[in-house]
């Protein structure tokens, strides 16, 4: 992929636009093609990148309403959440105003005082090309950093950052799934491991309790050290098996020792710090103790369930409501919980597509194109609503009825990778992408800024 | 060839050979077990593996693992005919496990009272499911039948945490699933189709024609996708729409029949219909038969036929063999969507070829089975083994996206940990409610030397003479860990344990 070198003109208006952009987001970035996002300059200590998926479809067009566009309540008389004016309806019950077009579920409101900070940014319309419709295909491109159909790419986008900006010197933890399995886009990272809990990654002997954290007993530490020899046996009796399981054999015993000497027993959040009962705000925590730990982490991701409201899918209160609740009190919990170090952590919030305008007879949605994406964290341009809006009339929406994308997800994640986490070429991460400037987050590049 | 019933073909062919069922002596078990007349723990008698390697890859696949006993079984019978038996072992009734299961409330409830269902509490249901669906794997003769239940299951995966789908799983298994494990295809479709399981799991009952054909599309899309045709067949979103539209109306019977289908007539669209990806009209006022139409007609495609057989093929085969996909798609279609047809030459002219096949990475549950059964453990099949399958991120029914748990290496492949956890807690009998019987294999050694018995456990774990050139390396490391572990004052009996442990978590052992 060959890509025109910008002129300097080309960058500084992307970059003051981006500035500049604010509350009047709306349409302000058509002119903005074809910008080169230029990476940051490395800093010495590690920024990291917290990715959580809803999988299953979120419907962004519940989860940050325009409700200043006159089709929304049109098109779903039911499921449609009352405006922030509306004098019928109790002030819980309303979307939380963001801009005077879009408003916030109510539900979300944990999030608001991040979005008064300017470290919550919401972008909608954001999507890939994938017309399917299918939550696998369209899982399948985005995890690999792909407009559409995962063709023979098969490694992921974060796969690809990682493996690009180098293994030497790296720490054990710097890439996590804190899931059961690998998600998809870290799937081809040298040296990614998935765990659920911090506390229960040690190796238990059969001869009795693996000790604690930190004096793993012997009988560990030898099961540990032969299971080394044997996982870097290649070859021992595999005949020709192509995976190679010494690599993650290695990464995993690596991995142990640094947990060990995280102490992750002990960990306690922050004062006045709560996190929710529930899957998210566990997994949420442990990055919180590996950033806080500065153990090297780079890259956590999250699975998210529960997006896929074919049906009862609820307004203000209901199941995507509690879907919501999790989301933002989880999130809220760990920004705090990091305290002065989440100007060093961005979290991305993706989802595979959004959902269809209108809301069906079992007042859910079905599948559709475009959601809504989010970012929290320092160096994020928030405070606003980042789109082009692509409206909900008739003749704006696209086949059965779906939000058009007006923004490619993979631009976000360019820029987030080139100013947040210092990729040399983020684009070139991205087959086929012809990048356009997004302006979600912050640029201290001098060049740009002057 | 028919089977009789009661007679399991593994036990038939073993005869006295390799393993031996005892009566054993019980009092105070339940009358179920008592009637059943088969209540037996299976005494082992260990044999070296057979020196062909062929053997183990078709048992490793065809099974959830070899038995003890198994492999030379199977090696006497010859893999064709091993492969031949399994095919047209189609009752999934065993006597081996019938009396394992038959007790369990879910079991009970299913074929005597399903309204009483509901009424169990959500841990019981839970567990219970996942009971029954372990305990055949591990103990079934019929393994391939279980292989398949397995597989099935995952085709029409249905999310046990979702609404009230534990109470209808068990239904959805013993009269949608499981009396079509290697039957006919479009039986078991349509059965699916009429499960209040499917229905609820994929919103159908909430499909209903309303205004400006605003129908459900949840079930029509993963019916079109995973079930039947396949992503890239080529249909369109308009085939989506239309087949929503034919299943307007199929729901689930309210207040105490809710384990029931039902059509509603009131809430079907009941316009004309075409369908272009099947060519098919339907006229107006067909009601259910829309539906029936449209089920039939997916099951008889030929993207149905080259679907199911690719993922036959990567199941069996750990690969799509374009030769083999076509044979089984061509033998599926023209014998009224046979399964057993199908499989015949994925497992005749595939499976049983070594160059046609690759490595199958074990997911969670098959490395669970596999060492249970290879260790002849005598397991409940409850919360000790299921809270190991927890953690290794294979919980049963507990996948929540249609599309059932992945098969390949890469989605399992990182999380080594839990199951060198898994390893170390079934060797050090920390397993609630299994006993591991591996060490039994040792019994015939007396007084045997720690690199005997070193060699003696790799043989019969990875089912390879120990002297093969590709056992080598492994036995060789297990001798120096044994070696220093006796030297640091470890009991023999924990040496065992460590040695058994490392076994099951080998790199070998991960790989089918």
């Amino acid at each position: 992929m060959s890509i025109d070198k910008p002129t300097r003109r080309q960058l500084l208006s992307g970059a003051i636009l981006s500035v500049l952009l604010g509350a009047s987001a709306v349409d302000s970035f058509a002119s903005l093609r074809h910008v080169i996002i230029k990476s940051e300059p490395k800093q010495d200590e590690q920024n990291a990148l917290v990715v959580l998926f809803l999988r299953g479809g979120a419907d962004g067009l519940n989860i940050i309403a325009p409700y200043g566009d006159e089709n929304y309540y049109r098109l779903r008389p039911t499921l449609g959440i009352a405006a922030p004016t509306s004098s019928k309806t109790p002030t819980g019950s309303r979307l939380l105003d963001l801009d005077g077009f879009f408003g916030m579920h109510p539900a979300m409101a944990p999030l608001l005082p991040l979005y008064h900070q300017g470290t919550f940014l919401p972008i909608h319309a954001v999507g890939s090309n994938d017309h399917t419709l299918s939550h696998f295909q369209a899982m399948a491109a985005m995890e690999r950093g792909l407009a559409e159909d995962a063709g023979d790419v098969a490694s992921g986008w974060l796969a690809r950052y990682l493996n690009e900006s180098g293994s030497d010197g790296r720490s054990p933890l710097r890439a996590v799934a804190l899931s059961d399995t690998l998600p998809d886009s870290l799937r081809g990272t040298s040296g990614a491991v998935a765990l659920t809990r911090l506390s229960q990654f040690e190796l238990k002997s059969p001869t009795g309790a693996g000790g604690t954290q930190h004096h793993p007993n012997d009988r560990s530490e030898a099961m540990a050290q032969t299971l080394q020899l044997l996982y870097s046996q290649s070859g021992s009796g595999m005949e020709h098996r192509t995976e190679d399981l010494s690599a993650v054999s290695e990464a995993t015993l690596r991995a142990m020792k640094a947990v060990q000497q995280l102490d992750p027993d002990h960990y306690r959040p922050a004062a006045g710090v709560e996190y929710p009962t529930s899957g998210l705000s566990l997994a949420l925590k442990q990055a919180a103790c590996m950033v806080k730990g500065e153990v090297g982490l780079e890259v956590a991701c999250i699975n998210v369930e529960g997006w896929d409201t074919h049906v009862a899918q609820g307004g203000d209160t209901g199941w995507q409501a509690s879907r919501l609740t999790d989301l933002s009190s989880s999130l809220a919990a760990f920004m705090n919980d990091l305290g002065d170090k989440a100007a060093r952590v961005t979290v991305v919030i993706m989802t595979e597509f959004g959902r269809r305008a209108y809301q069906n007879t079992g007042l859910g949605t079905d599948h559709g194109r475009a959601s809504v994406m989010m970012l929290l964290g320092g160096g994020v341009c928030g405070g606003r609503v980042l789109t082009k809006w692509p409206g909900l009339a008739a003749h704006q929406l696209v086949g059965p009825g779906n939000l058009h994308v007006t923004t490619d997800y993979r631009d976000v994640l360019a820029e987030v990778l080139a100013r947040r986490m210092h990729a040399e070429n983020a684009t070139a991460l991205f087959p086929g992408l012809h990048p356009k400037a997004v302006g979600a987050i912050k640029t201290a590049n001098p060049a740009a800024t002057a | 060839m028919e089977t009789p019933m009661g007679e399991s073909p593994a036990s038939r062919a073993v005869g006295g050979l390799a393993v031996v069922a005892v009566a054993a002596a019980m009092s105070g078990c339940g009358l179920r077990r008592q009637l059943a007349g088969l209540d037996a723990t299976q005494k082992v008698v260990w044999q070296s593996p057979p020196s062909d390697p062929e053997v183990l890859r078709v048992l490793n696949r065809i099974s959830f693992g070899p038995w003890p006993g198994d492999l030379i079984a199977a090696a006497n019978m010859g893999v064709s005919g091993y492969i031949e038996e399994q095919l047209a072992a189609k009752s999934p009734q065993d006597r081996a496990v019938s009396w394992r299961v038959n007790g369990l409330d879910v079991q009970q409830d299913v074929h005597d009272s399903p309204d009483i269902l509901s009424s169990l509490p959500d841990d019981q249901l839970l567990t219970e499911v996942q009971q029954v669906q372990l305990l055949r794997a591990v103990y079934s003769t019929h393994q391939l039948n279980e292989v398949m239940s397995d597989f099935w299951e995952n085709h029409f995966n249905i999310y046990a945490l979702k609404n009230a789908a534990r109470q209808r799983i068990p239904i959805e298994m013993e009269t949608a699933i499981r009396p079509h494990l290697l039957g006919s295809f479009e039986e078991m479709l349509i059965a699916v189709a009429h499960s209040p399981a499917m229905l609820a799991y994929l919103d159908n009952n909430h499909n209903e024609a309303g205004n400006m054909d605003r129908v459900n599309e949840n079930y029509a899309r993963e019916l079109l996708e995973l079930h039947t045709l396949g992503v890239h067949s080529g249909y369109t979103q308009i085939d989506i729409h239309q087949v929503a539209r034919c299943l307007t109306g199929w729901t689930v019977a309210g207040g105490f029949r809710q384990w029931q289908f039902e059509f509603k007539p009131s809430w079907h669209d009941d316009g004309s219909k075409f369908i272009p990806f099947l060519d098919l009209h339907l006229s107006p006022g067909g009601g259910v038969r829309d539906g029936e139409a449209v089920l039939h007609r997916l099951a008889r495609h030929p993207a149905t036929a080259q679907h199911l057989a690719e993922e036959l093929c990567m199941k069996f085969m750990g690969v799509v063999q374009p030769e083999v996909v076509n044979a089984a798609s061509r033998a599926y279609l023209r014998s009224n969507t046979s399964i057993s047809e199908m499989l015949r030459p994925i497992l005749l002219d595939g499976l049983a070829r070594k160059e046609r096949c690759r490595p199958i990475f074990k997911r969670p549950l098959d490395l669970l089975v596999s060492s249970l059964r290879v260790g002849a453990a005598d397991t409940d099949g409850a919360t000790g083994v299921q809270n190991q399958l927890n953690t290794m991120g294979q919980p049963l029914f507990q996948w929540p996206m249609p599309d059932g748990y992945p098969e390949s290496a890469a989605a399992w492949k990182t999380t080594l940990l839990p199951r060198w956890n898994f390893a170390s807690a079934l060797a050090g009998g920390e397993v609630d409610g299994t006993t591991w019987k591996l060490d039994d294999c040792l019994k015939a050694l007396p007084g045997a030397g720690m690199h005997d018995v070193v060699d003696h456990l790799a043989e019969a774990v990875c089912g390879h003479p120990s002297a093969s050139p590709s056992m080598k390396p492994l036995v060789m490391t297990l001798r120096d860990h044994a070696d220093s572990a006796s030297r640091s004052g470890l009991s023999h009996e924990h040496v065992v344990s460590e040695v058994a442990a490392l076994l099951i978590a080998s790199p070998m052992y991960q790989w089918k």
